[in-house]
């Protein structure tokens, strides 16, 4: 394998490059365009840059026998895997260089893992594309967006804040940040969340929800049985995250069904999102605006690929059979162009299943289980 | 018969079972090969080095002082490393003149046999025991906290359950350890049982810098490898081949890692509770520049560490919990016949 040592200079022009090609492939998903180029090109570049930069994904290509000059399918690349991010730097640049640092949430005693990013323009651009095409393409003014989670300011660096408020920027009203993020300190404020919603009933006008499950199972814990809290005609709901302990655990369909009562929504209203620290790309269910997309679907953008693997060999799965999901990311140019999660998932027509996360191996003997001892959560979004 | 006379039958009984000599070995080398995926090697190694057969009076003694008396005890066995059948027998026995023992439904055969060849009256096997119907007495149960748990939500409240939880294995390497020798005795710490058991080391902390450490990892493997051949790894189940994959891959991406045909050593620059490996002779190596730092890196753990490997039992001393039981590198999985092997409180 060649071995190359790029300058910071020649490093960064590189990485800048990059970045311009993924975003011509957003660009090109606004414009309604085909894609500027072949994904299986781009991501390979991304990996050959990446085997340059970063020592660690240059050690994994030759563990699996890949040479990076020589990747011409996305699918051979070798992915990093989440466990990856929490014991390590995984990024082509040094700390000084970080524009912004993601961290998953902590475990009981595992450690928090890091994403990193040089600038996380290109993934503003991309979430927000693929966020509006779900979830606000109908919109045609500013909506209240309500936000069931922490200001930026509280929690500034989890990406999914971020990219609430990102959200909340671009297709919300300029109001004070507390009239957005209705989590403050652990605690719903569900006066601000009352008054917000019943200003926008008089107008009328839509509002954007925004949360993680385990906030959503919090607020309806706190509504109880009545439901004083219908939203206005057009509403929708983006929810997203697993429990992680933070709340009673509710399954996904009744989750929704319970949210669709408590909002007076649509179930299709509601829109599951799917993503984690170690990404800077997110998928949608695309029931809100396809009405013959089913709950459960998650679509992915043309800068994203998930596909299940063998957990052992990690080579693709028969289209229609469960296997982890490997995520090929064209947006995650500085860090991770392939990533192994620890969720298992099937390819199916629109997009793929989430099937929630691969156990761990189980316990066996007296020798504790990593899960047990970690008592570990998956990597989605913190 | 007084309780350390009991004691010593059943290890006679078990002495009986692996001896070379024996009528059944044969078979229950293949039967225990079978039931607990070690290969044929692995389960010999297990009778031949790891069964408790030659305890002294005084360690017996110390055994039969660790048992609680109770006018009955229940012994509900996990499927753990098979040769541990013969501690709990004992410490139930010494605990009270009326056994009974429901082995694994897994891996019942060397406890199986054990009372079997015991034919000792007070000692019976009970395959169908229910924990519900204990009455009276202990119920000595072996098995991952979940499994406890639950026993304990079914025990009757006049019963006492005295809980054996799953485990790690820690061993720290000094500074003044060679390292050739220090490895070479690792391995025959990791591949007995192939790392099921809660004595055997998942960790390896080395006094020094990420050289030392490299080296020592480097050297490991090479004992591994070399001893891998004597004794090969037995069968290694599907989702621990997918745990043992990725976690290689993230610790080829966060340090350095040497894979074996029968194991896999990896050396990482920092300790992190993640990167915990998983069974089946996988080791992680990391170097800690002192004892303190080596405190340090597995204070998130601790609570589970049951064994602790050091080249020196004074250093070991001041940097093992309290709990842990302390042994010298190459002798984790050789615990003396003493009382439980877990340390840490069972009620």
């Amino acid at each position: 394998m060649r071995e190359v040592v790029l300058t910071p200079a020649e490093r960064t022009a590189a990485s800048e490059a990059l970045h311009a090609r993924a975003r011509a492939f957003v660009e090109a998903f606004e414009a309604f365009a085909a894609p500027p180029e072949s994904f299986d090109a781009l991501a390979c570049d991304v990996a050959r840059f990446q085997a340059e930069a970063s020592p660690g994904f240059a050690r994994l290509c030759r563990a699996r026998g890949k040479d990076p000059a020589q990747l011409r399918r996305a699918e051979d690349i070798p992915p990093v895997p989440t466990d990856a991010f929490k014991l390590t730097r995984v990024a082509t640049f040094p700390p000084e260089e970080a524009g912004i640092v993601f961290r998953t949430s902590g475990t009981t005693i595992g450690a928090r893992g890091e994403h990193a990013m040089r600038t996380a323009e290109t993934y503003d651009r991309a979430a927000l594309a693929f966020g509006r095409h779900w979830l606000a393409r109908d919109l045609d003014k500013r909506v209240p967006v309500l936000v069931l989670g922490p200001s930026p300011e509280e929690l500034p660096d989890s990406s999914l804040v971020h990219m609430c408020a990102s959200f909340a920027q671009a297709f919300g009203r300029r109001v004070a940040p507390e009239a957005t993020y209705l989590v403050k300190d652990g605690v719903i404020d569900l006066g601000a969340f009352d008054e917000r919603v019943s200003r926008a009933i008089v107008e009328p006008v839509p509002v954007l929800v925004l949360g993680t499950s385990f906030a959503f199972v919090h607020f309806l814990d706190a509504v109880g049985d009545e439901v004083p809290f219908a939203l206005p005609p057009g509403s929708r709901v983006m929810q997203t995250g697993g429990y992680k302990g933070k709340s009673r655990e509710v399954p996904a369909a009744e989750l929704r069904r319970s949210l669709a009562t408590a909002f007076g929504i649509e179930e299709r209203a509601i829109v599951s999102e799917y993503g984690m620290t170690e990404l800077s790309s997110q998928f949608y269910e695309r029931t809100l605006f396809d009405e013959d997309a089913r709950h459960g679907v998650h679509a992915e953008p043309p800068w994203a690929r998930v596909v299940p693997v063998d957990p052992v060999t990690l080579v693709p799965v028969p289209d229609g059979e469960i296997g982890l999901a490997k995520i090929l990311d064209l947006v995650n140019v500085d860090s991770a162009v392939a990533v192994l999660a620890q969720d298992r998932v099937r390819r199916v027509p629109g997009g793929f299943e989430l099937l929630g996360r691969a156990p761990g191996a189980p316990p066996r003997g007296c020798s504790i289980a990593i899960d047990e001892l970690l008592g570990r959560s998956g990597g989605a979004e913190a | 018969m007084s309780a350390e006379a009991a004691v010593l039958r059943i290890v006679s009984a078990a002495r009986r079972l692996a001896s070379v000599a024996g009528p059944s070995r044969e078979a229950l080398v293949s039967e225990l090969a079978l039931s607990t995926g070690l290969s044929r090697e692995g389960v010999e190694l297990g009778l031949a080095r790891h069964l408790e057969l030659d305890p002294s009076p005084e360690e017996v003694a110390a055994l039969v002082a660790s048992a609680t008396p109770a006018s009955a005890v229940a012994v509900v066995l996990s499927a753990n490393v098979f040769v541990g059948a013969l501690r709990a027998i004992a410490l139930a026995r010494a605990a009270s003149p009326h056994v009974r023992v429901r082995p694994s439904r897994r891996e019942p055969v060397f406890a199986r046999a054990l009372v079997t060849e015991l034919s000792d009256p007070s000692v019976v096997l009970e395959e169908a025991l229910e924990v519900a119907e204990v009455r009276e007495g202990e119920l000595h149960v072996y098995g991952h906290d979940a499994t406890i748990s639950e026993i304990r939500g079914k025990a009757r409240p006049e019963v006492c359950v005295r809980g054996h939880g799953s485990g790690l294995g820690v061993a720290w390497v000094t500074r003044a350890a060679p390292l050739e020798s220090s490895a070479i005795a690792l391995a025959e710490d990791v591949v007995p049982f192939d790392q099921q058991g809660c004595l055997s080391p998942r960790v390896v902390l080395v006094e020094g810098d990420a050289a030392r450490a490299r080296a020592l990892g480097e050297a490991l493997h090479h004992a591994l490898a070399e001893l891998g051949r004597r004794v090969p790894r037995g069968e290694v189940p599907i989702d621990v081949r997918a745990s043992a994959s990725m976690w290689a891959a993230s610790l080829t991406y966060a340090g350095e890692v040497f894979a074996g045909e029968d194991h896999v050593v990896a050396v990482a620059d920092e300790a992190a509770p993640a990167a915990l490996p998983p069974t089946h002779r996988h080791v992680l190596v990391v170097p800690a520049r002192d004892a303190a730092a080596a405190s340090a890196a597995f204070a998130p753990v601790a609570r589970a560490l049951v064994a602790f490997g050091c080249d020196d039992d004074d250093a070991a001393r001041s940097v093992a919990p309290a709990w842990s039981r302390r042994s010298p590198l190459g002798a984790m999985q050789r615990p003396r016949l003493d009382g439980p092997v877990d340390r840490r409180d069972p009620r």
